[in-house]
């Protein structure tokens, strides 16, 4: 009853003209900016915050949360249209999502995204009402090597992620982890591999690494040949909507999708990164075409926007319960509130719970307004695809300078962007999958972080790790994961052999 | 450079808008003001509050520009090579103006010679706390605690920043090794706290001071010698620990060779801005306490801070290449 | 036995492989390894950088036992010549000529990359690309942007 009680406060707060307008301008600006290529949420809302510092509490952050999921909802479509991902969420969509399109499916692929997202979306936002305060507890367990196996487990799944060699797909995660070590490191400060360049010593750059071995190289790859006939796109776009098929297709992804993202987005401390690509391994394991994965599967795209859209809305929960900042762009909520003259912490429920509960609500009302907005938009997205790519891509090239660049104002991300779109084609071209890479990028900084933390912590003993519960369970399914990845790999090399030999 | 007509023609046009005509020729256009921080910080928050204000008085909008990196280096080093107009400012803080260039060994910018200090605007305390479920609830009982048990960590924002070396300085006044974790930033630091991995902090009290209120984290003490008029309840550090003090401070700077008249003009617009009843309500909650100090009395506080930490940093063996 | 052909994609890899294992094998030298207890800033980047070089001479071996995969194929010279460039041109300009003038020859470089763009395209192009962005980004958004910097004369 208290519950049904706060959520009426909520949605009083929140469909007050006034604040359903601040939803809708946060949902459409975030979804514009969004869309443009190589800016992803967090720049977008770096560059839009200063917009809203000059309007009330309760509506600034209602457009702040806006800005946020309709930008994350862009950066899909960009993902899904142009390989393009402007988060690492986004780099899973782009997988399955970008072959859709170029296979004539984009409409589909955004309609799957969309009503993933929104159902992904609806569900978690309930999760967050119901269950915030105990929800925390489990969130406050996880210490250092609890973070450090999740991310082991992450690492291993990741592998799952490549459809090619297996060795070839843990070599791009070793690099992504030696990448993600660029920079100063947090114990001793000591430069690590930036070349003395000071503008390197917080590290490279996400979206510099993520436009440069996604998008640049994509672009590379379809110059290569450009007098030839293959066409980037088909230009015969099949349906718009998903068919009955795809709708039975996608039910099973989005649920399991949904689940774990609201599970994962809960941990404050790098979860919610986890989201798609756990997703994305679960769906190509539980499939019965695995082979269909990197090759246009709608499970591909239907799971992880799911997870990625229900792990964005747990992540409020340490943001709105313990006022701790989950990522980048609950960091920078967490200044909005204080300048808004908010102290964040655990007494927002009770001193606040307008705030509180009007957030929850226009976060439902936000993830609707995307999908009303965003249906009917799609089939201008995909006539997007009909512009001949070569005035395309220039546009993209100026939109990522512009976005890499006003993240930071640091024009050596701009070198990093030209660099590892070098280094994306050439490893395009000698058979190396970007994806590996990009978790590896992600993950390594917080398995190393969480190791090293850990192991100070209990005086230098490994077997913290296998001593606290949490941390076992997740070791274990990490084993269970390797098991189950390597059994039909060992399995198919010995027919190799045997083919081999009979021939 | 703008041309002389230019100049001219908005200089003005300004003596007409502006009381002040001696000084209508700046600004003639936005200044901006570089936070050498990421958005959503609390320099960053200070920043926008202050350079809101400023921009009214100035009769310019001042663009809030943020530059983060290398724990303020970038942005400040930015500054300090920019064009000594008054057009490119820089928000300072403990960090740019003492830690850094006593703990770094390859120094991007000198704080001294390469800045024309404008004001100090405020003052923010730090505080010590622990997780409640830690038997000590005086600063007396957790140095007893520490003495007895080596296994003690506290966690803070990051190596080399102003919490850390509180933590430094605490334990080389109380004789105390109480193992520093590092994290990156306050957030997960405080997490990692508030779930007793770690029991003990060193946190900045604007960001602290909901858990403190509510309960999660019982406040030891204050890092400033008197105790914070917002939470008069906790003792200072010092009570126990005579002379132990340390706080974060923001101040701006304009490049070194600024005019002498443009640095009193950013001056008496930021100074106003700290008088302004909603900038210091605003300072109130945030727990900071407002100083807008004259640029000598800033120069005069670099100097002190440098010396203060000098001694902290070296014995903490602090360094970074 | 089948006709065993060398994977020259996978030799390529491989020596990739080990040559970037080798920079960084290199650049961690510098820096201090410590013990499991103090771990070294050192530490975690030399165990990776093991592992690479063993997955670098993993993928070499597997480049002598399979058969010959899809050629390299056509390699995008031109593309690369034009598209890498030209963020870098826009990092080397933008605070210099500013945001305008940078963005516009930005994207004028990035359009040379094909062969299908005619030079009056691509100039119509760049200056929808610069305008559209500058009342966006500029104008729209406030982005703390420099529109026409020092380098240029000033009016």
């Amino acid at each position: 009853m208290e519950l049904l009680s706060n959520l009426a406060l909520g949605f009083s707060v929140a469909t007050s003209l006034e604040n359903l307008m601040f939803c809708l301008i946060g949902a459409l600006l975030g979804t514009l900016i969004g869309v443009l290529p190589g800016i992803g949420a967090t720049a977008t809302i770096a560059m839009l915050l200063p917009i809203t510092f000059q309007l009330e509490p309760v509506s600034s952050l209602i457009m702040l949360a806006g800005i946020y999921y309709g930008a994350q909802y862009g950066g899909s479509t960009t993902a899904i249209l142009l390989n393009l991902p402007g988060e690492s969420s986004s780099a899973v969509t782009a997988l399955d999502g970008y072959q859709m399109a170029r296979k004539g499916r984009a409409g589909v692929a955004l309609a799957v995204a969309a009503l993933g997202s929104f159902f992904a979306g609806s569900v978690s936002t309930l999760l967050v009402a119901i269950f915030a305060p105990p929800l925390t507890a489990i969130a406050l367990k996880f210490g250092s090597a609890e973070y450090f196996s999740l991310m082991v487990l992450g690492l291993v799944m990741s592998i799952v992620l490549a459809h090619g060699s297996i060795v070839k797909a843990m070599a791009m995660v070793v690099l992504g982890l030696l990448l993600g070590c660029v920079g100063t490191d947090i114990y001793t400060g000591a430069p690590r591999f930036t070349m003395g360049i000071t503008n390197y010593a917080d590290g490279l750059n996400f979206v510099a690494l993520a436009v440069g071995v996604f998008g640049i190289a994509e672009i590379l790859r379809n110059l290569e040949d450009e007098g030839g006939e293959r066409e980037v796109m088909t230009k015969n776009v099949t349906n718009l909507m998903p068919t009955r098929k795809d709708f039975r297709d996608m039910v099973g992804p989005v649920l399991r999708g949904t689940g774990l993202g609201s599970l994962l987005g809960i941990l404050p401390g790098g979860g919610a990164i986890l989201a798609s690509f756990a997703s994305y391994t679960v769906e190509k394991k539980l499939s019965k075409h695995p082979e269909e994965f990197g090759k246009g599967a709608i499970a591909g795209v239907a799971g992880p926007e799911s997870a990625n859209n229900a792990g964005a809305q747990t992540s409020f929960i340490p943001l709105l319960t313990l006022g701790i900042p989950a990522n980048p762009v609950m960091a920078l909520m967490i200044g909005a509130m204080i300048i808004q003259g908010i102290v964040p912490g655990p007494n927002v429920v009770s001193e606040q719970p307008d705030l509180f509960w009007g957030i929850i609500a226009s976060m439902w009302i936000g993830n609707l307004m995307l999908v009303v907005l965003n249906l009917p938009l799609i089939g201008l997205w995909v006539r997007l695809l009909t512009v001949p790519y070569y005035i395309l891509f220039p546009i993209i090239m100026a939109m990522c300078s512009i976005g890499v660049y006003s993240v930071n104002s640091n024009v050596y991300d701009l070198y990093a962007v030209a660099f590892f779109g070098f280094l994306g084609y050439v490893m395009y071209k000698l058979r190396f999958e970007p994806a590996p890479l990009l978790l590896g990028f992600v993950l390594g900084p917080l398995l190393e972080e969480n190791l090293r933390r850990a192991m100070i912590l209990s005086r230098g003993d490994p077997t913290t790790f296998v001593t606290r519960p949490i941390s076992l369970t997740l070791l274990l399914m990490s084993l269970a994961v390797l098991i189950v990845v390597f059994l039909p790999a060992i399995r198919k090399s010995r027919d190799e052999v045997f083919v081999e030999s009979e021939g | 450079m703008y041309s002389f007509t230019r100049r001219v023609a908005l200089g003005m046009a300004l003596a007409v808008g502006v009381a002040g005509a001696a000084l209508a020729e700046f600004p003639d256009r936005q200044v901006t003001l570089v936070i050498p921080f990421a958005a959503g910080g609390s320099t960053d928050v200070v920043g926008r509050i202050v350079a809101d204000k400023m921009g009214e008085n100035l009769g310019q909008q001042i663009i809030v520009q943020n530059v983060g990196g290398a724990g303020g280096s970038l942005g400040a080093g930015q500054v300090a090579q920019a064009d000594p107009d008054g057009y490119t400012i820089l928000m300072g803080t403990v960090a740019t103006h003492a830690l850094n260039p006593l703990i770094l060994k390859q120094k991007p910018y000198d704080p001294v010679e390469d800045f024309a200090p404008i004001s100090l605007l405020v003052l923010v305390p730090n505080v010590l706390a622990v997780n409640p479920e830690l038997p000590v609830n005086t600063v007396q009982e957790l140095i007893d605690l520490a003495k007895s048990d080596p296994s003690l960590a506290y966690a803070s924002s990051g190596n080399g920043t102003p919490l850390h070396l509180s933590g430094a300085l605490f334990n080389s006044m109380a004789g105390t090794e109480i193992t520093h974790i590092p994290y990156k930033g306050s957030g997960p630091a405080l997490t990692d706290v508030l779930g007793n991995q770690v029991p003990v902090i060193f946190d900045n009290l604007p960001s602290a001071s909901g858990h403190i209120q509510s309960g999660q984290l019982r406040a030891l003490g204050v890092t400033t010698a008197e105790r914070a008029p917002s939470f008069p309840d906790v003792p200072a550090i010092a009570e126990t620990l005579p002379g132990y003090e340390t706080y974060t401070w923001n101040a701006l700077f304009a490049p070194a060779g600024t005019p002498p008249e443009v640095v009193a003009r950013l001056n008496e617009a930021a100074v106003a801005a700290m008088q302004d009843p909603a900038v210091i309500e605003r300072m109130a909650e945030f727990s900071a306490q407002i100083v807008g100090s004259t640029p000598e009395e800033l120069a005069e506080h670099v100097s002190a801070e440098m010396a203060k930490w000098e001694p902290v940093v070296t014995e903490a063996n602090v360094s970074l290449d | 036995m089948a006709t065993r052909n060398i994977d020259t994609t996978n030799v390529v890899a491989g020596v990739l492989l080990l040559a970037i294992g080798a920079f960084f094998g290199l650049q961690t030298m510098g820096l201090e390894i410590g013990t499991s207890l103090r771990m070294g800033p050192g530490y975690f980047p030399m165990m990776l950088t093991i592992l690479l070089l063993i997955l670098g001479v993993a993928v070499l071996i597997s480049a002598f036992k399979t058969k010959a995969g899809e050629p390299i194929g056509p390699i995008a010279w031109r593309g690369m010549l034009l598209i890498l460039p030209a963020p870098v041109f826009f990092g080397l300009t933008v605070k210099g000529l500013g945001f305008v003038p940078a963005l516009f020859f930005t994207a004028l470089i990035a359009a040379g990359a094909s062969i299908k763009m005619k030079p009056l395209t691509a100039l119509i192009l760049a200056v929808i690309v610069t305008i559209a962005s500058t009342l966006i980004f500029s104008y729209g958004l406030g982005l703390p942007f420099r529109r026409f910097g020092p380098w240029l004369p000033q009016f």
